[in-house]
């Protein structure tokens, strides 16, 4: 891993303020009492929030925007730095990366993003009521799938290269500002709050079975929990909307032979319906259960990436107040009952 | 690894509207360049502007220069399609997913089941089979329409009857005064016929009802799991293994599909829904 280096609050606006005329600058700003990426300029980096989780919105809305015409070229891009995005989200990469690089067909929009932004991700100094990326073996801090980490302290800024594109965007804020190595107490204050907020996750979520067990319990679970749990549902699909690995899609057709991918979920009506009338999600809490399913017992079964991070958005978001975890806790409890 | 745009469909000229049947019709289409795919193997045809539907073609694919596609009217963009004539421009994108396991046929008593439109695939395996009659021990076809005026390809059934190593049985579900032969699904046609089941493979294509009807009389006739093939109806949007719609359980469709032994898919969630 490489060093970590440090750089004074002031230095980074300075940094910051150079980057927003070069690159889309997006970060985490707050709004209404959440926060969620916004592109900032030289006059409002002053609002980003640093080290909190989480965006409302995960950062795959980057890469895959809810619609997108897939058939007109796609114009290059002015480069785009996304800061601010915590290790959920950036785990979250590996199956959307699998979803559209890999299996035998490559999306070309999905790809020119992926190769053309520049990820900051941020270490997570507190947590947030349905945070549980510690049960599904992550850590609240980037560890893959971006090129620098940041974490800020009071007046100071942390920053650590994990890829050879943030080496070199370290190389360029040197023309800005003065970066120097952190010492080994500093480093080694950062690994401690990691351990502390590593810990919280941990307790706060003991009961919480992990990845591959929350896969077995679904897979033996009886329809009666997955009726009573569905009985708020309305189908909003929110819960896939906002989710940082879910990917499915439509295409709409438009006039000469184009196409809008637009994102999709099971959890509206008729996602699975075919011409003839036959739905095999006809019913709600089948199609309730289906997104549990999909993430749980059969993605593990064809793909190398897992297919929930533990963000918590699913529940944060629902309206009907269905929580994910709590579902997963009875389906565990129920089995040592 | 394909580079080139995933969604962006070939043109196709549309040259021939078959009627086969009062709800069914053939579109020959050719499209700008050759368009080679395997018996079985699904497209996604474009009617441009309205919709993308995804059907497997019903011709020979040993033919490379034009394709035909055989289609029910049964939903929005099918009904459009229907009203389609000579000289328009199709798109179409493809081939996808996996076709018949012809390597598993070849050698074989090969008992094949068809009901209504299902017959449009399975006519281009029979193609394929027929081209190939020195590797097939012998072929033996079983139709079910609703009516005999339902019944599609016609001469074609009379053309394949003729045919060395090849027998067909038909049947109807309900006749009429023309109809003289078999009355009942296509099922009832698995009493008549001899077939060495231990070294025979089955091939299954029509309606989810019919289809898993046909698998339990194949089963109780005593076909193993995985003699039997089937094609399966699933809602395959994309063809890519990506937008998720035609997932069944932990396949997708459109790719690990839409062609299945019974033993691939039986323990998979709804499978004939």
């Amino acid at each position: 891993m490489d060093k970590m280096f440090v750089i004074s609050m002031t230095d980074w606006q300075a940094v910051l303020g150079q980057f927003s005329a070069s690159y889309s600058l997006f970060a985490p700003v707050e709004f209404n009492g959440s926060q969620d990426y916004e592109l900032v300029d030289k006059e409002n980096t002053g609002n980003i929030i640093y080290n909190h989780p989480k965006p409302a919105t995960p950062v795959k809305t980057f890469f895959l925007p809810v619609k997108e015409n897939v058939t007109v070229e796609s114009g290059i891009e002015k480069p785009a730095i996304i800061m601010g995005v915590p290790s959920c989200d950036l785990a979250a990469l590996d199956i959307l990366d699998e979803m559209y690089l890999q299996r035998d067909y490559t999306d070309i929009y999905y790809k020119n993003r992926r190769e053309n932004f520049i990820l900051i991700g941020y270490d997570c100094r507190s947590i947030v009521e349905n945070c549980h990326c510690t049960s599904y073996g992550l850590k609240p801090y980037p560890e893959k799938n971006c090129d620098l980490m940041l974490a800020r302290d009071r007046h100071l800024v942390f920053l650590q290269s994990l890829s050879a594109r943030g080496a070199e965007l370290l190389k360029e804020m040197g023309k800005y500002a003065d970066i120097i190595k952190a010492s080994k107490d500093e480093a080694s204050e950062i690994n401690e709050k990691r351990s502390e907020i590593t810990r919280l996750l941990k307790d706060k979520n003991k009961n919480l079975p992990g990845y591959e067990l929350s896969g077995k319990l679904i897979k033996d679970s009886p329809d009666k929990i997955w009726k009573s749990y569905a009985s708020t549902c309305v189908s909003c699909g929110a819960c896939a909307a906002i989710c940082p690995t879910c990917t499915c899609f439509l295409l709409i057709d438009r006039p000469d032979f184009e196409k809008i991918r637009q994102l999709d979920t099971c959890q509206y009506p008729g996602f699975e319906k075919v011409a003839a009338g036959e739905d095999p999600l006809g019913e709600l809490f089948v199609r309730f259960r289906n997104r549990y399913q999909c993430k749980y017992v059969w993605k593990p079964l064809k793909f190398k990436s897992i297919a929930c991070t533990g963000c918590g958005r699913c529940i944060d978001t629902c309206i009907g107040k269905i929580s994910k975890n709590e579902l997963l806790e009875e389906l565990a409890s129920e089995k040592n009952s | 690894m394909k580079e080139t745009n995933i969604y962006k469909p070939l043109r196709a000229e549309l040259i021939e509207v078959i009627e086969e049947s009062p709800t069914i019709k053939s579109f020959v289409l050719v499209p700008e360049q050759e368009f080679s795919f395997a018996t079985g193997q699904f497209v996604e045809l474009t009617l441009n502007g309205t919709g993308e539907a995804p059907f497997t073609p019903s011709s020979s694919p040993l033919v490379k220069d034009r394709i035909e596609i055989t289609i029910m009217k049964a939903g929005y963009v099918t009904e459009k399609i229907h009203n389609l004539k000579p000289g328009e421009i199709m798109g179409i994108r493809g081939p996808y997913g996996r076709g018949y396991p012809l390597d598993r046929l070849y050698g074989k008593e090969i008992l094949i089941v068809g009901g209504g439109c299902g017959f449009a695939p399975l006519r281009s395996l029979l193609y394929n089979l027929e081209a190939e009659k020195d590797k097939v021990r012998k072929v033996t076809f079983c139709y079910g329409s609703k009516n005999p005026a339902e019944c599609i390809y016609k001469p074609y059934i009379e053309n394949l009857k003729t045919i060395d190593k090849f027998e067909v049985h038909r049947t109807v579900d309900v006749a009429d005064e023309t109809w003289a032969g078999e009355v009942g699904v296509a099922t009832v046609l698995l009493d008549k016929v001899e077939v060495n089941i231990d070294d025979s493979v089955a091939v299954v294509c029509g309606p989810p009802i019919m289809m898993k009807f046909g698998v339990m009389k194949l089963l109780e006739m005593g076909y193993k799991d995985r003699q039997i093939y089937l094609s399966m109806e699933k809602n395959m949007s994309c063809g890519l293994g990506k937008c998720g719609h035609c997932m069944m359980g932990e396949y997708f469709v459109c790719k690990d599909g839409p062609v299945f032994s019974y033993d691939e898919i039986k323990d998979q969630p709804d499978i004939w829904k």
